[in-house]
């Protein structure tokens, strides 16, 4: 079933604590694991790292092999990586980093290292935040009530095609894109094919998971100059099944519907802030007045909303 | 006869279902606030009863109704009124997916628009939308009467097993397996007599009345090909 939502606030704000307020009311709809994108205040150099290790008690001397793969493309770490001091074996590392020569090339050799630490995030501002458990449990494990930032997405995952891990699990960083991420409710039935074609162009997937193709595969579209709108627009003839799903990076958020219209979406747009959510009681949490309530429930619907300068020119 | 009003927030759901019934069964009057568009509110209610929800509610809302008379001030989300067996279901806004869902008898009267699929499998009963009706309304239903005076979005009646849906408006495309019939002037009299019954009659209607092609009564597999929309 899964839940998902999304914030854009119009100025920095406690986008945390109201992305945990959107999934603490979203928990009945998947409680296998939950995930956050959040948006901080971006860097004005390097990049920011979310990385997963598999195995805590090795995490000294994998960050140290880890180093040397950043050394070879002329990068480093700009501040001492921290981690998570859970009893749980993974460990959700966060590292700031020297920009690497050549972002993918880097990407690419790191990814061939992820069986000892996982690259989940780059970004300028995007961290991704996922693990096991309720909304309530991650956050509490990942201190994100205090995180300020402008926007953000958030994910209750009810798994069905693939495995139950905090890997597997949501947001999906669209690799090695810089700053994307999505969160998708449904099933995606003709990914594999998709898919396929992508890694013939060199992409690289982690997971089984149906539903990291999709941020990849607008990504690549965008990458050949096409707006993020149409990119959306296009999923809805060429993505197969069942899907609502969101996709932010730094200037605009976005969503899109499938032609069954089988996945809820409400959203509420208020004074240049939004709130978006598979269920309006998750938009209530944060709007607990009547407000105007945007329901997306028709068939091939999408569309983008502008976050940060370009919203407030808007 | 008395008004209990009962407030909703972040509550526990069965607790402010327990209160309601229990308040009803008193033989009070029930008005509900601050819904914050909670699901399954007012599931199962009594025969005769009265409740008024001051807000917009969430999924379910007035499912399994046994009789009650339900008004909703503002919008109701996903399958108001899913399974209800009789009583009557107002909507003052607009009514989301899979509005009266299974429903076998009473009254779904919706005053804004209705989302996808409203009617989905339904067994008997009225459902009348003042809006307009969205994609695939009555999708596989069986029994009853859908009633839109807005018109109604692609996929109208589609895969219609029985029952009438009955439109006044623009219809944007008709579904799989149904079809347009011309209905008559007694026809037209009782739809009309029904709306009277809310304040709708307007007998410069044209109506349009659609009915199952009973095609797919007899589906076999190898036609199936004829079926598939994609």
């Amino acid at each position: 079933m899964c839940g998902i939502a999304g914030r854009i606030l119009n100025s920095p704000g406690r986008i945390g604590a109201d992305l945990l307020a959107l999934m603490d009311a979203q928990m009945h709809r998947g409680a296998d694991s939950t995930g956050f994108a959040l948006y901080g205040t971006p860097l004005e150099r390097g990049y920011l790292v979310r990385a997963m290790s598999p195995n805590r008690t090795a995490l000294s001397t994998d960050l140290e092999e880890f180093r040397a793969i950043l050394k070879a493309h002329g990068s480093d770490f700009l501040e001492d990586p921290t981690w998570d001091d859970a009893e749980t074996r993974h460990a959700s590392v966060r590292m700031v980093i020297e920009e690497p020569k050549r972002l993918a090339a880097w990407v690419r050799d790191a990814d061939a290292f992820s069986d000892h630490l996982e690259v989940q995030s780059v970004g300028r501002s995007l961290e991704i935040i996922k693990d096991l458990g309720s909304a309530a449990d991650v956050a509490e494990k990942h201190q994100m009530h205090d995180f300020i930032g402008t926007h953000g997405l958030g994910h209750a995952r009810l798994a069905t095609e693939s495995s139950v891990s905090p890997t597997a699990s949501h947001p999906f960083w669209a690799r090695p894109f810089p700053d994307v991420a999505i969160v998708h409710n449904g099933q995606i039935t003709n990914y594999f094919l998709s898919r396929n074609r992508l890694e013939r162009k060199g992409y690289c997937f982690m997971t089984e998971n149906d539903s990291e193709l999709l941020a990849v595969w607008i990504s690549d579209r965008m990458s050949q100059g096409m707006t993020q709108a149409a990119a959306l627009r296009q999923t809805i003839s060429e993505i197969d099944g069942v899907f609502t799903f969101l996709i932010t990076d730094t200037q605009s958020m976005g969503f899109v519907k499938d032609r069954w219209a089988m996945k809820p979406l409400v959203a509420v747009e208020e004074d240049g802030n939004l709130a978006v959510a598979t269920e309006e009681q998750a938009v209530r949490t944060i709007y607990t007045d009547e407000m105007q309530m945007d329901n997306y429930d028709g068939p091939s619907l999408s569309r983008t909303w502008a976050i940060g300068e370009q919203r407030r020119a808007a | 006869m008395s008004e209990v009003v009962i407030e909703v927030a972040q509550r526990p759901l069965r607790e402010v279902n327990t209160e309601i019934r229990e308040s009803l069964e008193a033989g009070h009057e029930v008005v509900v606030r601050d819904t914050r568009s909670r699901h399954n509110l007012g599931v199962g209610l009594p025969n005769n009863a009265h409740i008024r929800f001051e807000g917009s509610v969430g999924y379910y809302c007035g499912g399994l109704n046994n009789g009650a008379t339900v008004q909703i001030d503002r919008n109701a989300g996903w399958g108001v009124g899913e399974g209800m067996a009789s009583g009557a279901i107002t909507v003052n806004g607009y009514a989301g997916m899979s509005t009266g869902a299974a429903m076998l008898g009473g009254t779904v009267h919706v005053k804004g628009d209705a989302g996808p699929r409203c009617g989905v499998a339904m067994k008997g009963g009225d459902i009348i939308v003042e809006g307009k009706l969205g994609y695939m309304c009555g999708f596989m239903a069986h029994a009853g009467r859908i009633i839109a005076l807005g018109g109604a979005d692609d996929a109208c009646a589609d895969s219609l097993w029985g029952g009438e849906v009955w439109i006044a408006g623009p219809i944007k495309s008709l579904g799989v397996d149904s079809k347009t019939v011309e209905p008559s002037a007694e026809e037209v009299a009782t739809i009309e007599a029904l709306l009277a019954d809310f304040g709708l009659s307007d007998h410069s209607r044209n109506w349009r009345k659609i009915v199952s092609a009973q095609r797919l009564w007899h589906f076999e597999s190898r036609d199936a090909s004829k079926w598939l929309m994609i």
